[in-house]
């Protein structure tokens, strides 16, 4: 036995076979191999984030120099807009009152006010360029589990995948092994959004199983549709920006825009139920 | 014996740090190299199959753990690279920056086509020219570039220790 374990080509394909072993363990969903993997994310972790946040100070201050000139113009379309939006936001006041009234009439619960929003810091990427996983300082201290939901402050942005005691990975909507379940904002209809590898370096997805009878059109909106139990329901996820058909009505599916920007997040929201 | 694992522990730590948070500021293309792979080359080259494995696992290790989706995968595909490009050195000039430039290419391609295989296209996403052309190949471009630093790097800690074993050796 000792003189097997001496032999070079024996100890590769046992470490080979111990290895493809882990995999298969750790691929199913309810692994307890998980503390292994916290043990050094806790390590690394503070360090990631001393890291990404310099690194973080350093190209603000450089984009700083960059887009002065960018901002002026910015600022002046910006207070064009204040004005036109302020318009708006008298009117949609007055919608809201009205809507606040009827909602009320029809006793609908907002399902987001279940939710207690913690809040976190993205400091680590994946380290490969496949995959769209991200780390967030926080974790299992902070009440954070596994599946719970991830938003920006304008949209969904993905699931926490695994949760280690002082951070946890988030995979994101446009990653090729998420599949998010949808449904057309206007028409109640049910589709499925799904990470796609050529549309990622644009910030987009795809949206699936679109029934031939469903009618979409360019600026639809998306939002979590609830089935599945990990998204909430009524997370805004995206716009339709492309309707594109293989061959006839039944094999065609759309491109999503999201309405967040996967390359400037930092600040990210942990959904989790109050009871 | 002991200092060489101290270093080795501390540069795959190092690497697996900045692969994750300052690389994100030097992509390009939305591309960044993996300073994992070509440190695996550069030892593999440099120090023989052995200690190319032991650092193709312990560098894939990290990297499982750190990209979190399933744990031995990188660790096994690390190993078998070090083994690979440790059992050809023999064989050619090691420390000839031209023949490490030509072996992390090779290596590049080869080790992300394994990745794509297993992480990509089994997952219904067949689209391998794409992959290729946007992912695969720039990723082996610049890890070229990365290999010149790395490379450098390793060749003089490798000429540290070759010193200290002699001097340890003459009592």
């Amino acid at each position: 036995m000792v003189r097997l374990l001496k032999k070079k080509s024996f100890l590769i394909v046992l470490v080979s076979l111990i290895l493809i072993v882990i995999m298969g363990i750790t691929s199913t969903r309810s692994s307890k191999l998980g503390w292994f993997g916290n043990l050094l994310n806790s390590v690394v972790s503070p360090v990631q984030k001393a890291l990404s946040s310099s690194g973080h100070k350093v190209d603000s201050t450089v984009s700083f120099f960059k887009d002065s000139k960018a901002i002026n113009d910015e600022n002046e379309k910006l207070k064009q807009r204040v004005d036109q939006l302020e318009k708006e936001n008298d009117s949609l006041k007055e919608l809201k009152t009205k809507n606040d009234l009827l909602i009320e009439a029809l006793d609908l619960k907002n399902q987001l006010k279940q939710f207690d929003y913690i809040s976190a810091n993205i400091i680590a990427k994946d380290p490969g360029n496949w995959f769209n996983v991200f780390t967030i300082d926080k974790g299992s201290n902070d009440k954070i589990d596994k599946d719970y939901a991830v938003v920006a402050s304008k949209g969904l942005v993905g699931r926490v995948m695994v949760a280690g005691p002082f951070s946890s990975k988030v995979i994101s909507v446009i990653d090729i092994d998420s599949t998010v379940s949808g449904r057309l904002t206007k028409t109640r209809d049910y589709v499925e959004i799904k990470g796609d590898l050529s549309l990622r370096d644009q910030g987009l997805c795809k949206m699936y199983n679109i029934s031939p009878d469903v009618d979409v059109a360019v600026g639809d909106k998306v939002e979590t549709s609830g089935i599945g139990g990990i998204f909430p329901k009524g997370i805004a996820i995206g716009e339709v920006t492309e309707i594109r058909q293989i061959n006839n009505e039944l094999d065609r599916y759309a491109i999503v825009k999201p309405v967040v920007d996967f390359r400037r997040l930092e600040d990210v929201f942990v959904l989790k139920s109050k009871n | 014996m002991r200092s060489k694992i101290f270093v080795l522990i501390s540069s795959v730590l190092l690497i697996i740090l900045l692969q994750t948070t300052l690389l994100e500021y030097i992509k390009f293309n939305s591309i960044k190299p993996n300073l994992l792979l070509v440190f695996i080359v550069s030892v593999a080259l440099l120090r023989g199959n052995i200690e190319g494995a032991v650092t193709g696992f312990f560098a894939g290790l990290m990297q499982d753990i750190v990209s979190g989706k399933v744990i031995g995968f990188y660790a096994l595909l690390g190993m078998y690279l070090g083994i690979a490009i440790g059992s050809v050195n023999k064989r050619l000039y090691r420390d000839n920056f031209f023949v490490a430039l030509v072996f992390s290419f090779v290596a590049s391609i080869v080790y992300e086509s394994v990745v794509y295989f297993f992480g990509v296209f089994l997952k219904g996403q067949t689209d391998f020219i794409y992959s290729f052309t946007n992912i695969i190949l720039p990723e082996a471009v610049y890890n070229m570039a990365a290999t010149v630093i790395i490379f450098f790097i390793v060749m003089k800690i490798d000429d540290r220790i070759k010193k200290s074993n002699k001097s340890s050796r003459k009592y």
